[in-house]
Protein backbone atom coordinates (compact mmCIF):
# COMPACT_ATOMS: atom_id res chain seq x y z
CA UNK A 1 0.00 0.00 0.00
CA UNK A 2 2.86 2.52 0.97
CA UNK A 3 4.76 1.21 -1.94
CA UNK A 4 1.72 2.42 -4.50
CA UNK A 5 1.41 5.77 -2.74
CA UNK A 6 5.45 6.67 -3.59
CA UNK A 7 4.86 5.65 -6.59
CA UNK A 8 2.11 7.62 -7.33
CA UNK A 9 3.92 10.56 -5.59
CA UNK A 10 6.98 10.17 -7.76
CA UNK A 11 5.00 9.95 -11.11
CA UNK A 12 2.97 13.00 -9.56
CA UNK A 13 6.59 14.92 -9.67
CA UNK A 14 7.16 13.74 -13.21
CA UNK A 15 3.86 14.75 -14.65
CA UNK A 16 4.43 18.01 -13.57
CA UNK A 17 7.96 19.26 -13.55
CA UNK A 18 8.97 17.30 -16.77
CA UNK A 19 7.47 20.22 -18.81
CA UNK A 20 9.29 23.02 -17.78
CA UNK A 21 7.13 26.07 -19.80
CA UNK A 22 4.43 24.80 -17.89
CA UNK A 23 6.61 24.99 -14.34
CA UNK A 24 7.63 28.23 -15.46
CA UNK A 25 4.07 29.44 -15.98
CA UNK A 26 2.74 28.48 -12.65
CA UNK A 27 5.90 30.24 -10.79
CA UNK A 28 5.03 33.36 -12.55
CA UNK A 29 1.45 33.01 -12.07
CA UNK A 30 1.60 32.40 -8.13
CA UNK A 31 4.78 35.37 -8.01
CA UNK A 32 2.44 37.96 -9.75
CA UNK A 33 -0.18 37.07 -7.40
CA UNK A 34 2.17 37.13 -4.75
CA UNK A 35 4.06 40.28 -4.58
CA UNK A 36 2.30 43.00 -3.73
CA UNK A 37 2.94 46.12 -5.83
CA UNK A 38 3.37 49.38 -3.50
CA UNK A 39 1.00 51.96 -4.41
CA UNK A 40 2.54 54.38 -6.47
CA UNK A 41 2.64 58.08 -5.40
CA UNK A 42 1.08 60.34 -7.57
CA UNK A 43 2.70 63.90 -8.48
CA UNK A 44 0.58 66.91 -8.16
CA UNK A 45 2.56 69.97 -7.56
CA UNK A 46 -0.28 72.65 -6.81
CA UNK A 47 1.69 75.41 -5.89
CA UNK A 48 3.94 75.11 -8.81
CA UNK A 49 0.90 74.77 -10.39
CA UNK A 50 -0.66 77.72 -9.38
CA UNK A 51 2.64 79.99 -10.05
CA UNK A 52 2.24 78.52 -13.14
CA UNK A 53 -0.90 79.44 -14.09
CA UNK A 54 0.12 83.24 -13.23
CA UNK A 55 2.96 83.19 -15.01
CA UNK A 56 0.96 82.20 -18.56
CA UNK A 57 -2.32 83.90 -17.46
CA UNK A 58 -4.01 86.26 -19.56
CA UNK A 59 -6.74 87.20 -17.53
CA UNK A 60 -5.96 90.69 -17.64
CA UNK A 61 -6.86 90.38 -21.71
CA UNK A 62 -10.41 92.00 -22.31
CA UNK A 63 -13.04 89.55 -22.56
CA UNK A 64 -13.27 90.09 -26.65
CA UNK A 65 -9.61 88.59 -26.79
CA UNK A 66 -10.59 85.66 -24.97
CA UNK A 67 -13.65 84.51 -25.65
CA UNK A 68 -14.04 82.34 -22.51
CA UNK A 69 -17.23 81.36 -20.69
CA UNK A 70 -17.36 79.47 -17.33
CA UNK A 71 -20.58 77.52 -16.83
CA UNK A 72 -22.53 78.57 -13.30
CA UNK A 73 -22.91 75.45 -12.65
CA UNK A 74 -20.51 72.51 -12.69
CA UNK A 75 -21.56 69.34 -14.74
CA UNK A 76 -23.29 66.55 -13.00
CA UNK A 77 -23.51 63.27 -14.74
CA UNK A 78 -24.30 60.30 -12.35
CA UNK A 79 -22.87 57.74 -15.60
CA UNK A 80 -20.93 58.54 -18.00
CA UNK A 81 -22.23 55.94 -19.87
CA UNK A 82 -25.85 57.66 -20.24
CA UNK A 83 -25.81 59.50 -23.29
CA UNK A 84 -28.79 61.61 -23.23
CA UNK A 85 -28.28 62.91 -19.75
CA UNK A 86 -24.77 63.81 -20.96
CA UNK A 87 -25.13 65.21 -24.29
CA UNK A 88 -28.35 67.32 -22.62
CA UNK A 89 -26.12 68.96 -19.91
CA UNK A 90 -23.28 69.85 -22.44
CA UNK A 91 -25.98 70.93 -24.55
CA UNK A 92 -27.42 72.90 -21.17
CA UNK A 93 -23.53 74.13 -20.92
CA UNK A 94 -23.35 75.34 -24.49
CA UNK A 95 -26.50 77.71 -24.62
CA UNK A 96 -25.49 79.23 -21.64
CA UNK A 97 -22.33 80.14 -22.80
CA UNK A 98 -24.12 81.05 -25.85
CA UNK A 99 -26.06 83.54 -24.35
CA UNK A 100 -23.66 85.10 -22.30
CA UNK A 101 -21.06 85.15 -24.70
CA UNK A 102 -23.38 87.27 -27.01
CA UNK A 103 -23.65 89.86 -24.26
CA UNK A 104 -20.18 90.21 -23.91
CA UNK A 105 -19.83 90.72 -27.52
CA UNK A 106 -21.99 93.29 -28.25
CA UNK A 107 -20.59 95.23 -25.00
CA UNK A 108 -17.31 94.97 -26.71
CA UNK A 109 -19.05 96.82 -30.14
CA UNK A 110 -18.21 93.36 -31.88
CA UNK A 111 -20.71 91.92 -34.63
CA UNK A 112 -22.01 88.97 -33.13
CA UNK A 113 -24.17 87.30 -36.36
CA UNK A 114 -22.92 87.83 -39.38
CA UNK A 115 -25.14 89.87 -41.65
CA UNK A 116 -27.78 87.87 -44.10
CA UNK A 117 -25.31 88.81 -47.41
CA UNK A 118 -22.27 87.73 -46.06
CA UNK A 119 -21.78 84.46 -47.80
CA UNK A 120 -18.15 82.59 -47.17
CA UNK A 121 -16.87 79.56 -47.10
CA UNK A 122 -18.32 77.29 -44.69
CA UNK A 123 -16.61 74.45 -42.50
CA UNK A 124 -19.04 71.63 -43.82
CA UNK A 125 -19.11 72.08 -48.11
CA UNK A 126 -22.37 72.06 -49.68
CA UNK A 127 -21.75 67.99 -50.86
CA UNK A 128 -20.84 67.21 -47.16
CA UNK A 129 -24.38 68.69 -46.11
CA UNK A 130 -26.27 67.64 -49.16
CA UNK A 131 -24.67 63.88 -47.67
CA UNK A 132 -26.08 64.66 -44.56
CA UNK A 133 -29.46 65.56 -45.92
CA UNK A 134 -29.57 62.39 -48.07
CA UNK A 135 -29.25 60.63 -44.99
CA UNK A 136 -31.57 61.76 -42.61
CA UNK A 137 -34.32 61.97 -45.43
CA UNK A 138 -32.87 57.85 -46.06
CA UNK A 139 -33.46 57.31 -42.12
CA UNK A 140 -36.98 58.91 -42.41
CA UNK A 141 -38.23 57.05 -45.24
CA UNK A 142 -36.96 54.01 -43.98
CA UNK A 143 -39.05 54.69 -41.17
CA UNK A 144 -41.97 54.84 -43.12
CA UNK A 145 -41.09 51.83 -44.86
CA UNK A 146 -41.21 50.00 -42.15
CA UNK A 147 -44.42 51.39 -40.55
CA UNK A 148 -46.15 50.87 -43.72
CA UNK A 149 -44.64 47.16 -44.73
CA UNK A 150 -45.84 46.36 -40.15
CA UNK A 151 -49.69 47.78 -41.17
CA UNK A 152 -49.99 45.91 -44.57
CA UNK A 153 -48.79 42.84 -42.57
CA UNK A 154 -51.38 43.42 -39.99
CA UNK A 155 -53.99 43.75 -42.56
CA UNK A 156 -52.91 40.76 -44.47
CA UNK A 157 -53.45 39.20 -41.24
CA UNK A 158 -57.05 40.53 -40.74
CA UNK A 159 -57.88 40.11 -44.31
CA UNK A 160 -57.42 36.76 -44.73
CA UNK A 161 -60.20 36.63 -41.59
CA UNK A 162 -62.57 38.97 -43.29
CA UNK A 163 -62.28 37.29 -46.87
CA UNK A 164 -63.50 33.58 -45.12
CA UNK A 165 -66.28 34.74 -43.57
CA UNK A 166 -67.58 36.50 -46.99
CA UNK A 167 -66.99 32.93 -48.61
CA UNK A 168 -69.24 31.57 -45.61
CA UNK A 169 -71.29 34.28 -46.05
CA UNK A 170 -72.52 34.14 -49.61
CA UNK A 171 -72.50 30.52 -49.49
CA UNK A 172 -75.15 30.75 -46.66
CA UNK A 173 -77.20 32.86 -48.49
CA UNK A 174 -77.22 30.73 -51.25
CA UNK A 175 -78.16 27.85 -49.17
CA UNK A 176 -80.82 29.66 -47.82
CA UNK A 177 -82.06 30.50 -51.56
CA UNK A 178 -82.14 27.55 -52.95
CA UNK A 179 -84.11 25.94 -50.06
CA UNK A 180 -86.90 28.72 -50.42
CA UNK A 181 -87.13 27.84 -54.21
CA UNK A 182 -87.31 23.67 -53.54
CA UNK A 183 -89.84 24.58 -51.47
CA UNK A 184 -92.08 26.64 -53.50
CA UNK A 185 -91.19 23.99 -56.43
CA UNK A 186 -92.95 21.29 -54.05
CA UNK A 187 -95.39 23.68 -53.26
CA UNK A 188 -96.33 24.55 -56.90
CA UNK A 189 -96.14 20.76 -57.80
CA UNK A 190 -98.55 19.67 -54.96
CA UNK A 191 -101.15 21.96 -56.47
CA UNK A 192 -101.21 24.56 -54.03
CA UNK A 193 -101.44 27.77 -55.14
CA UNK A 194 -103.36 29.59 -52.59
CA UNK A 195 -102.49 33.20 -51.67
CA UNK A 196 -100.51 32.63 -49.12
CA UNK A 197 -97.61 32.41 -51.48
CA UNK A 198 -95.59 35.24 -50.73
CA UNK A 199 -93.63 35.24 -54.20
CA UNK A 200 -95.77 35.91 -56.74
CA UNK A 201 -93.22 34.44 -59.44
CA UNK A 202 -93.73 32.26 -62.42
CA UNK A 203 -90.74 29.55 -60.77
CA UNK A 204 -90.58 27.42 -63.97
CA UNK A 205 -90.63 29.63 -66.56
CA UNK A 206 -87.48 32.01 -63.85
CA UNK A 207 -85.57 28.58 -64.83
CA UNK A 208 -86.55 28.58 -68.12
CA UNK A 209 -84.78 32.04 -68.14
CA UNK A 210 -81.81 30.80 -67.22
CA UNK A 211 -81.12 27.56 -69.26
CA UNK A 212 -82.00 29.80 -72.05
CA UNK A 213 -78.93 32.05 -71.17
CA UNK A 214 -76.88 29.27 -70.89
CA UNK A 215 -77.76 28.02 -74.83
CA UNK A 216 -78.60 30.96 -76.64
CA UNK A 217 -80.41 30.81 -80.28
CA UNK A 218 -82.78 28.04 -81.35
CA UNK A 219 -83.12 24.70 -80.22
CA UNK A 220 -81.69 22.04 -82.49
CA UNK A 221 -83.75 19.20 -83.34
CA UNK A 222 -84.43 16.27 -80.84
CA UNK A 223 -84.44 19.29 -77.90
CA UNK A 224 -80.71 18.87 -77.88
CA UNK A 225 -79.32 22.55 -77.39
CA UNK A 226 -77.28 24.12 -80.20
CA UNK A 227 -73.78 24.70 -79.36
CA UNK A 228 -71.90 28.01 -79.65
CA UNK A 229 -70.41 29.90 -82.38
CA UNK A 230 -67.03 28.39 -81.87
CA UNK A 231 -67.61 25.20 -80.74
CA UNK A 232 -69.87 24.69 -84.19
CA UNK A 233 -66.61 26.01 -86.35
CA UNK A 234 -64.62 23.14 -84.43
CA UNK A 235 -66.92 20.85 -84.93
CA UNK A 236 -67.27 22.04 -88.41
CA UNK A 237 -63.49 21.62 -88.71
CA UNK A 238 -62.63 18.78 -86.69
CA UNK A 239 -65.60 16.62 -87.37
CA UNK A 240 -68.09 16.29 -84.70
CA UNK A 241 -70.79 13.58 -84.99
CA UNK A 242 -71.36 11.34 -88.12
CA UNK A 243 -68.49 9.27 -89.68
CA UNK A 244 -64.93 10.00 -89.54
CA UNK A 245 -63.56 7.68 -91.71
CA UNK A 246 -61.46 9.14 -94.58
CA UNK A 247 -62.22 12.62 -93.41
CA UNK A 248 -58.86 13.21 -92.69
CA UNK A 249 -57.08 11.79 -96.13
CA UNK A 250 -55.82 13.74 -98.56
CA UNK A 251 -58.14 14.17 -101.78
CA UNK A 252 -56.81 15.12 -105.30
CA UNK A 253 -58.26 18.20 -104.38
CA UNK A 254 -56.67 18.97 -100.84
CA UNK A 255 -53.26 17.96 -103.05
CA UNK A 256 -53.82 20.69 -105.73
CA UNK A 257 -54.83 22.94 -102.83
CA UNK A 258 -52.07 25.67 -102.91
CA UNK A 259 -53.64 28.43 -100.77
CA UNK A 260 -51.79 27.38 -97.39
CA UNK A 261 -48.26 27.83 -99.29
CA UNK A 262 -45.79 30.79 -98.87
CA UNK A 263 -43.71 31.81 -100.86
CA UNK A 264 -42.05 33.85 -99.25
CA UNK A 265 -41.61 31.67 -95.92
CA UNK A 266 -40.39 28.84 -98.37
CA UNK A 267 -37.95 31.13 -100.26
CA UNK A 268 -34.29 30.67 -99.84
CA UNK A 269 -31.88 32.65 -101.18
CA UNK A 270 -29.13 30.07 -101.93
CA UNK A 271 -30.03 26.60 -102.40
CA UNK A 272 -26.94 25.18 -101.38
CA UNK A 273 -26.34 24.57 -97.55
CA UNK A 274 -25.67 27.45 -96.14
CA UNK A 275 -21.63 27.56 -95.25
CA UNK A 276 -20.56 26.84 -92.02
CA UNK A 277 -18.69 30.24 -91.48
CA UNK A 278 -21.76 32.44 -92.28
CA UNK A 279 -23.09 30.63 -89.43
CA UNK A 280 -22.87 33.13 -85.76
CA UNK A 281 -20.96 29.87 -83.77
CA UNK A 282 -20.87 29.25 -80.52
CA UNK A 283 -17.33 30.22 -79.02
CA UNK A 284 -14.97 27.55 -77.85
CA UNK A 285 -15.12 26.84 -74.01
CA UNK A 286 -11.52 28.60 -73.56
CA UNK A 287 -12.98 31.87 -74.85
CA UNK A 288 -15.79 31.75 -73.09
CA UNK A 289 -14.53 31.06 -69.84
CA UNK A 290 -11.91 34.13 -70.87
CA UNK A 291 -15.02 36.25 -71.19
CA UNK A 292 -16.92 35.40 -68.25
CA UNK B 1 1.92 106.44 -32.59
CA UNK B 2 0.77 109.63 -33.56
CA UNK B 3 -2.39 108.08 -34.59
CA UNK B 4 -2.96 106.40 -32.22
CA UNK B 5 -2.08 109.96 -29.41
CA UNK B 6 -5.05 111.82 -31.39
CA UNK B 7 -7.51 108.99 -31.15
CA UNK B 8 -6.72 108.55 -27.36
CA UNK B 9 -6.87 112.84 -27.10
CA UNK B 10 -10.15 112.70 -28.71
CA UNK B 11 -12.00 110.13 -26.55
CA UNK B 12 -10.45 111.55 -23.63
CA UNK B 13 -8.74 108.41 -22.45
CA UNK B 14 -5.42 107.88 -20.70
CA UNK B 15 -3.15 107.65 -23.31
CA UNK B 16 -0.85 105.41 -21.48
CA UNK B 17 -3.49 102.71 -20.94
CA UNK B 18 -4.26 102.81 -24.65
CA UNK B 19 -0.75 101.91 -25.49
CA UNK B 20 -0.31 99.33 -22.83
CA UNK B 21 -3.40 97.90 -24.38
CA UNK B 22 -2.08 98.19 -28.30
CA UNK B 23 1.09 96.35 -27.03
CA UNK B 24 -0.49 93.59 -25.33
CA UNK B 25 -2.97 93.37 -28.09
CA UNK B 26 0.34 92.98 -30.34
CA UNK B 27 1.71 90.47 -28.10
CA UNK B 28 -1.16 87.71 -28.34
CA UNK B 29 -0.46 86.71 -31.53
CA UNK B 30 -1.37 82.78 -30.61
CA UNK B 31 -0.79 80.40 -33.38
CA UNK B 32 -0.68 76.69 -33.07
CA UNK B 33 1.74 74.27 -35.41
CA UNK B 34 -0.38 71.08 -35.90
CA UNK B 35 1.56 68.36 -36.80
CA UNK B 36 0.73 64.44 -36.54
CA UNK B 37 3.56 61.33 -35.79
CA UNK B 38 3.84 59.04 -38.77
CA UNK B 39 1.82 56.09 -38.16
CA UNK B 40 -1.52 57.91 -37.86
CA UNK B 41 -5.08 56.46 -39.09
CA UNK B 42 -7.60 57.97 -41.26
CA UNK B 43 -9.21 58.67 -38.42
CA UNK B 44 -6.46 60.66 -36.46
CA UNK B 45 -5.71 62.41 -39.59
CA UNK B 46 -9.08 63.63 -40.30
CA UNK B 47 -9.58 64.74 -36.97
CA UNK B 48 -6.38 66.87 -37.40
CA UNK B 49 -7.95 68.19 -40.78
CA UNK B 50 -11.04 69.35 -38.85
CA UNK B 51 -9.43 71.51 -36.04
CA UNK B 52 -7.08 72.92 -38.83
CA UNK B 53 -10.57 74.08 -40.18
CA UNK B 54 -11.85 75.25 -37.17
CA UNK B 55 -9.20 77.04 -35.89
CA UNK B 56 -7.76 79.74 -38.34
CA UNK B 57 -4.61 80.59 -36.53
CA UNK B 58 -3.49 77.24 -36.92
CA UNK B 59 -0.76 75.92 -39.27
CA UNK B 60 -0.87 72.52 -40.64
CA UNK B 61 2.89 70.84 -40.51
CA UNK B 62 3.99 66.72 -42.54
CA UNK B 63 3.99 64.57 -40.35
CA UNK B 64 7.20 64.09 -38.59
CA UNK B 65 9.06 61.22 -36.62
CA UNK B 66 9.71 62.31 -33.26
CA UNK B 67 9.76 59.60 -30.58
CA UNK B 68 12.93 60.32 -29.15
CA UNK B 69 13.47 63.90 -30.41
CA UNK B 70 10.61 65.49 -29.38
CA UNK B 71 12.85 69.24 -29.03
CA UNK B 72 12.20 68.81 -32.98
CA UNK B 73 8.96 70.01 -32.06
CA UNK B 74 10.35 73.49 -30.60
CA UNK B 75 12.26 74.23 -33.41
CA UNK B 76 9.10 73.53 -35.58
CA UNK B 77 7.39 75.88 -33.71
CA UNK B 78 9.75 78.57 -34.04
CA UNK B 79 10.63 78.37 -37.63
CA UNK B 80 6.98 78.69 -37.92
CA UNK B 81 6.66 81.34 -35.79
CA UNK B 82 4.06 79.65 -33.57
CA UNK B 83 3.70 79.72 -30.14
CA UNK B 84 0.95 76.25 -29.53
CA UNK B 85 1.70 73.06 -30.66
CA UNK B 86 -0.43 70.52 -31.10
CA UNK B 87 1.44 67.06 -31.37
CA UNK B 88 -0.50 64.18 -32.48
CA UNK B 89 1.29 61.33 -31.33
CA UNK B 90 0.21 57.99 -32.96
CA UNK B 91 0.76 54.71 -31.20
CA UNK B 92 0.59 51.06 -32.90
CA UNK B 93 -1.23 53.08 -35.10
CA UNK B 94 -4.30 52.52 -32.62
CA UNK B 95 -3.99 55.15 -29.42
CA UNK B 96 -4.49 58.49 -30.13
CA UNK B 97 -2.23 61.07 -28.04
CA UNK B 98 -2.33 64.51 -28.24
CA UNK B 99 0.05 66.93 -26.57
CA UNK B 100 -0.42 70.60 -26.35
CA UNK B 101 2.69 72.16 -25.34
CA UNK B 102 3.01 76.25 -25.31
CA UNK B 103 6.46 76.32 -27.47
CA UNK B 104 9.68 77.21 -26.60
CA UNK B 105 9.52 77.69 -22.77
CA UNK B 106 6.15 75.73 -21.38
CA UNK B 107 3.92 74.39 -19.87
CA UNK B 108 3.04 71.34 -22.12
CA UNK B 109 0.26 68.49 -21.27
CA UNK B 110 -0.17 64.68 -22.74
CA UNK B 111 -4.00 63.67 -23.30
CA UNK B 112 -4.88 60.44 -24.55
CA UNK B 113 -7.58 61.15 -27.36
CA UNK B 114 -10.68 58.90 -26.65
CA UNK B 115 -14.39 58.03 -28.23
CA UNK B 116 -12.97 60.19 -31.44
CA UNK B 117 -15.74 61.07 -33.72
CA UNK B 118 -14.61 63.49 -36.72
CA UNK B 119 -16.73 65.61 -38.28
CA UNK B 120 -16.70 63.32 -41.84
CA UNK B 121 -18.30 60.22 -39.69
CA UNK B 122 -21.03 62.09 -37.47
CA UNK B 123 -23.88 63.26 -39.47
CA UNK B 124 -24.42 66.27 -37.61
CA UNK B 125 -26.99 69.18 -39.51
CA UNK B 126 -24.88 72.17 -37.92
CA UNK B 127 -22.65 73.97 -40.22
CA UNK B 128 -20.75 77.33 -39.48
CA UNK B 129 -18.30 79.53 -41.20
CA UNK B 130 -15.10 78.84 -41.56
CA UNK B 131 -12.54 81.02 -39.88
CA UNK B 132 -15.50 82.49 -37.57
CA UNK B 133 -14.66 82.77 -33.70
CA UNK B 134 -15.53 80.51 -31.23
CA UNK B 135 -17.41 81.06 -27.48
CA UNK B 136 -15.19 78.90 -25.12
CA UNK B 137 -17.70 77.22 -22.61
CA UNK B 138 -15.80 75.77 -19.63
CA UNK B 139 -17.36 73.61 -16.96
CA UNK B 140 -17.74 75.20 -13.71
CA UNK B 141 -15.39 72.14 -12.77
CA UNK B 142 -13.00 73.91 -14.15
CA UNK B 143 -12.02 76.03 -11.48
CA UNK B 144 -12.00 73.49 -8.81
CA UNK B 145 -8.48 72.33 -9.45
CA UNK B 146 -5.19 74.11 -10.08
CA UNK B 147 -4.20 71.77 -12.53
CA UNK B 148 -7.63 72.34 -14.46
CA UNK B 149 -7.29 75.80 -13.85
CA UNK B 150 -4.11 75.78 -15.96
CA UNK B 151 -5.46 73.68 -18.35
CA UNK B 152 -8.55 76.04 -18.71
CA UNK B 153 -5.88 78.36 -19.46
CA UNK B 154 -4.43 76.74 -22.39
CA UNK B 155 -7.08 75.60 -24.06
CA UNK B 156 -7.86 78.95 -23.97
CA UNK B 157 -5.28 80.30 -25.27
CA UNK B 158 -5.08 77.31 -28.22
CA UNK B 159 -8.55 77.04 -29.04
CA UNK B 160 -9.16 80.71 -28.85
CA UNK B 161 -9.16 82.15 -31.79
CA UNK B 162 -7.27 85.49 -31.62
CA UNK B 163 -9.49 88.83 -32.54
CA UNK B 164 -8.27 90.21 -36.15
CA UNK B 165 -6.51 86.55 -36.58
CA UNK B 166 -4.83 85.72 -40.09
CA UNK B 167 -7.90 84.15 -42.32
CA UNK B 168 -10.54 84.53 -39.39
CA UNK B 169 -13.99 85.94 -39.93
CA UNK B 170 -15.13 88.79 -36.68
CA UNK B 171 -18.31 86.91 -35.88
CA UNK B 172 -19.72 84.13 -33.56
CA UNK B 173 -21.28 81.45 -34.95
CA UNK B 174 -20.26 78.83 -32.59
CA UNK B 175 -19.54 77.24 -29.20
CA UNK B 176 -16.72 74.77 -28.12
CA UNK B 177 -18.00 73.27 -24.78
CA UNK B 178 -15.23 71.71 -22.69
CA UNK B 179 -16.74 70.17 -20.05
CA UNK B 180 -15.17 67.38 -17.17
CA UNK B 181 -17.31 64.30 -16.85
CA UNK B 182 -15.78 60.84 -15.36
CA UNK B 183 -12.33 62.72 -15.13
CA UNK B 184 -11.83 64.09 -18.50
CA UNK B 185 -12.61 66.83 -21.09
CA UNK B 186 -15.11 66.29 -23.48
CA UNK B 187 -15.06 68.46 -26.33
CA UNK B 188 -18.10 69.33 -28.38
CA UNK B 189 -18.68 72.12 -31.19
CA UNK B 190 -22.38 73.76 -31.04
CA UNK B 191 -23.43 76.51 -34.32
CA UNK B 192 -25.32 79.07 -32.50
CA UNK B 193 -28.76 79.33 -34.88
CA UNK B 194 -30.20 82.59 -34.23
CA UNK B 195 -32.86 81.46 -36.21
CA UNK B 196 -36.53 79.98 -35.20
CA UNK B 197 -35.78 76.38 -35.46
CA UNK B 198 -39.43 75.73 -37.14
CA UNK B 199 -40.29 78.71 -38.63
CA UNK B 200 -36.86 80.13 -39.73
CA UNK B 201 -37.61 83.56 -39.12
CA UNK B 202 -35.84 85.42 -36.74
CA UNK B 203 -35.89 85.68 -33.31
CA UNK B 204 -37.46 87.36 -30.59
CA UNK B 205 -35.83 89.77 -28.47
CA UNK B 206 -36.44 86.42 -25.37
CA UNK B 207 -35.90 83.78 -27.40
CA UNK B 208 -33.00 81.92 -26.57
CA UNK B 209 -30.69 80.57 -29.46
CA UNK B 210 -30.41 76.74 -30.33
CA UNK B 211 -27.56 75.49 -30.68
CA UNK B 212 -26.69 72.09 -33.56
CA UNK B 213 -23.71 70.12 -32.88
CA UNK B 214 -21.50 70.25 -35.84
CA UNK B 215 -18.90 67.95 -34.66
CA UNK B 216 -15.72 66.96 -34.12
CA UNK B 217 -16.24 64.82 -30.91
CA UNK B 218 -13.39 63.73 -28.85
CA UNK B 219 -12.76 63.16 -25.05
CA UNK B 220 -9.13 64.52 -23.77
CA UNK B 221 -8.02 62.25 -20.48
CA UNK B 222 -4.56 63.94 -19.16
CA UNK B 223 -1.79 62.19 -18.41
CA UNK B 224 0.79 64.83 -17.53
CA UNK B 225 1.41 68.08 -17.09
CA UNK B 226 5.23 68.89 -17.65
CA UNK B 227 6.68 72.51 -16.79
CA UNK B 228 8.83 72.54 -20.19
CA UNK B 229 7.20 72.40 -23.35
CA UNK B 230 7.60 68.80 -24.10
CA UNK B 231 9.48 67.74 -21.37
CA UNK B 232 10.60 68.69 -18.12
CA UNK B 233 9.52 67.95 -14.59
CA UNK B 234 6.20 66.45 -14.42
CA UNK B 235 4.05 68.80 -12.46
CA UNK B 236 0.74 66.69 -12.29
CA UNK B 237 0.15 63.16 -12.89
CA UNK B 238 -3.37 62.13 -13.76
CA UNK B 239 -4.02 59.04 -10.84
CA UNK B 240 -6.73 57.65 -12.83
CA UNK B 241 -5.28 56.93 -16.44
CA UNK B 242 -4.84 53.47 -17.29
CA UNK B 243 -2.52 53.06 -19.75
CA UNK B 244 -4.76 51.62 -23.44
CA UNK B 245 -1.48 48.72 -23.08
CA UNK B 246 -2.19 47.77 -19.82
CA UNK B 247 -6.31 47.36 -20.37
CA UNK B 248 -5.60 45.52 -23.88
CA UNK B 249 -2.77 43.23 -21.71
CA UNK B 250 -5.34 42.93 -19.13
CA UNK B 251 -8.32 41.65 -21.29
CA UNK B 252 -5.27 39.18 -22.69
CA UNK B 253 -4.62 37.46 -19.30
CA UNK B 254 -8.09 37.67 -18.70
CA UNK B 255 -8.49 35.08 -21.89
CA UNK B 256 -5.47 33.79 -21.02
CA UNK B 257 -7.31 32.05 -17.35
CA UNK B 258 -9.16 29.73 -19.52
CA UNK B 259 -5.27 28.05 -20.15
CA UNK B 260 -4.52 27.98 -16.80
CA UNK B 261 -7.34 26.74 -14.46
CA UNK B 262 -6.89 23.68 -17.14
CA UNK B 263 -3.32 23.14 -16.29
CA UNK B 264 -4.17 23.37 -12.44
CA UNK B 265 -7.28 21.31 -12.73
CA UNK B 266 -5.02 18.55 -13.87
CA UNK B 267 -2.40 19.45 -11.17
CA UNK B 268 -5.27 18.79 -8.70
CA UNK B 269 -6.56 15.81 -10.40
CA UNK B 270 -3.18 14.28 -10.03
CA UNK B 271 -2.71 14.80 -6.32
CA UNK B 272 -6.58 13.90 -5.85
CA UNK B 273 -5.34 10.54 -7.12
CA UNK B 274 -2.53 9.91 -5.01
CA UNK B 275 -3.75 10.75 -1.87
CA UNK B 276 -7.00 8.09 -2.57
CA UNK B 277 -5.29 4.96 -4.40
CA UNK B 278 -8.03 2.37 -5.02
CA UNK B 279 -8.19 -0.82 -2.78
CA UNK B 280 -7.22 -3.69 -3.64
CA UNK B 281 -9.35 -5.94 -4.56
CA UNK B 282 -9.26 -9.39 -2.84
CA UNK B 283 -10.74 -11.25 -5.25
CA UNK B 284 -8.65 -10.38 -8.10
CA UNK B 285 -6.06 -13.06 -7.91
CA UNK B 286 -8.79 -15.97 -7.18
CA UNK B 287 -8.03 -18.03 -10.42
CA UNK B 288 -4.04 -17.37 -10.89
Amino acid sequence: MSDSEHEYSENENDAIYDDEETALEMAALESSAMIERPAKEFINHKAALSALLEEISQKSLKWIHRCDVVSTQPIVVEKADNDLDRELKFYQQGLEAAILGKQEVLNAGVPFERPSDYFAEMVKSDSHMARIRQKLLDQQKGIQNAEEAKKQRELRKYGKKIQHEKLKEREDQKKVALDKIATIKKRLRSGDMGDADDFDIDVDSEGDDKKSKFNRGAKAKGGRPQPNKKRQNKNEKFGYGGKKRGIKNNTSDSAADMSSFSVKRNKSTNFSAPSKKSRVQRPGKAKRQRTH
Amino acid sequence: MATLYKTAQSEYMDVDELIDEKERQSNIKHRVLMVASRGSTYRHRHLLNDLEMLLPHSKKEAKIEAKKDMDLLNEMAEIQGCNNVFYFETRKHTDLYLWISRAPSGPSVKFQVQNLHTMDELKMTGNCLKGSRPILSFDANFETEPHLQLLKEILTQTFGVPKGARKSKPFFDHVFTFSIVDGRIWFRNYQIAEKDAETGGDLGRNDKPTLIEIGPRFVLNTIRIFEGSFGGPTLYENPDFVSPNVIRANLRKSRAVKHVDRINSAKEKEIRTAENPLPKDPLNDVFD
